[in-house]
């Protein structure tokens, strides 16, 4: 799976990140406590409520499932325009 | 209603915006634009270099034209044209261009208010501003929430 970033995520960690995702790694949740833990100087950013999951360009929630999803992207808060 | 919406990875000219944008007119009678410069100094006043405004591929201008239509919509202007920069800004540059034009000019003057308060919390970007005491990533500010905050108290008429 590849794991896109954006914003101060894809500065710290890069704009994307190929993996194979581990068999406990089944929800976007449990997606994100993995990546805090590769990635453990984004682990703050990546594990605050406020930086969005979204699958296939829709923001989804950490109970949906990552099981058999090709991409996952994270979104650091907007700055707008 | 025509709306039409850019995002301009390269510097754009404002005044060229304007022009296309009132060519294309179809008898309207008020035009109202607005153009946002990149400041040379941070709130802080820190002096800042360059403002980088990262982008999604597809959500950035899915963002501008919902903002747009939005806009359209709610006030019944003929006409929008955004015109939004990603990358790479310098201070005194161009980032956005927002024109609306309507018959009379209430409209335009709100269509354009509102464009820019949601175009300052909605547009999905993420900007950085970077300088010779280093860089920060920025997030919207308490004013520009409160900004886009009143419209939705405000009825329109």
């Amino acid at each position: 799976m590849i794991v896109g970033f954006y914003g101060i995520l894809g500065e710290v960690i890069g704009r994307e990140v190929e993996m194979d995702r581990p068999g406990h790694v089944r929800t976007v949740g449990e997606l994100r406590r993995h990546l805090a833990t590769l990635h453990p100087e984004a682990a703050r950013e990546l594990a605050a409520a406020r930086s969005k999951a979204s699958i296939d360009d829709r923001l989804v929630g950490d109970e949906v499932s990552v099981e058999g999803e090709d991409r996952v992207e994270f979104f650091p808060p907007l700055s707008g325009g | 209603m025509s709306i039409h919406t850019r995002l301009a990875a390269e510097p754009f000219r404002p005044e060229e915006e304007l022009a296309a944008f009132s060519s294309a007119l179809d008898g309207e009678g008020a035009v109202v634009s607005f153009v946002g410069v990149a400041r040379p100094e941070s709130l802080s006043g820190k002096r800042v270099s360059a403002l980088f405004l990262d982008h999604h591929p597809r959500l950035t201008e899915k963002s501008l034209e919902q903002i747009s239509r939005a806009a359209a919509d709610r006030f019944g202007v003929s006409a929008i044209r955004v015109v939004h920069r990603c990358g790479n800004v310098g201070p005194g540059e161009a980032i956005v261009f927002a024109a609306a034009a309507s018959r009379h000019r209430r409209a335009a003057f709100e269509a354009a208010d509102y464009l820019m308060d949601r175009l300052k919390t909605d547009a999905v970007f993420w900007k950085r501003e970077d300088g010779p005491s280093g860089s920060a990533w920025i997030e919207p500010r308490d004013d520009d929430h409160g900004a886009a905050a009143r419209w939705s108290e405000k009825c329109p008429e």
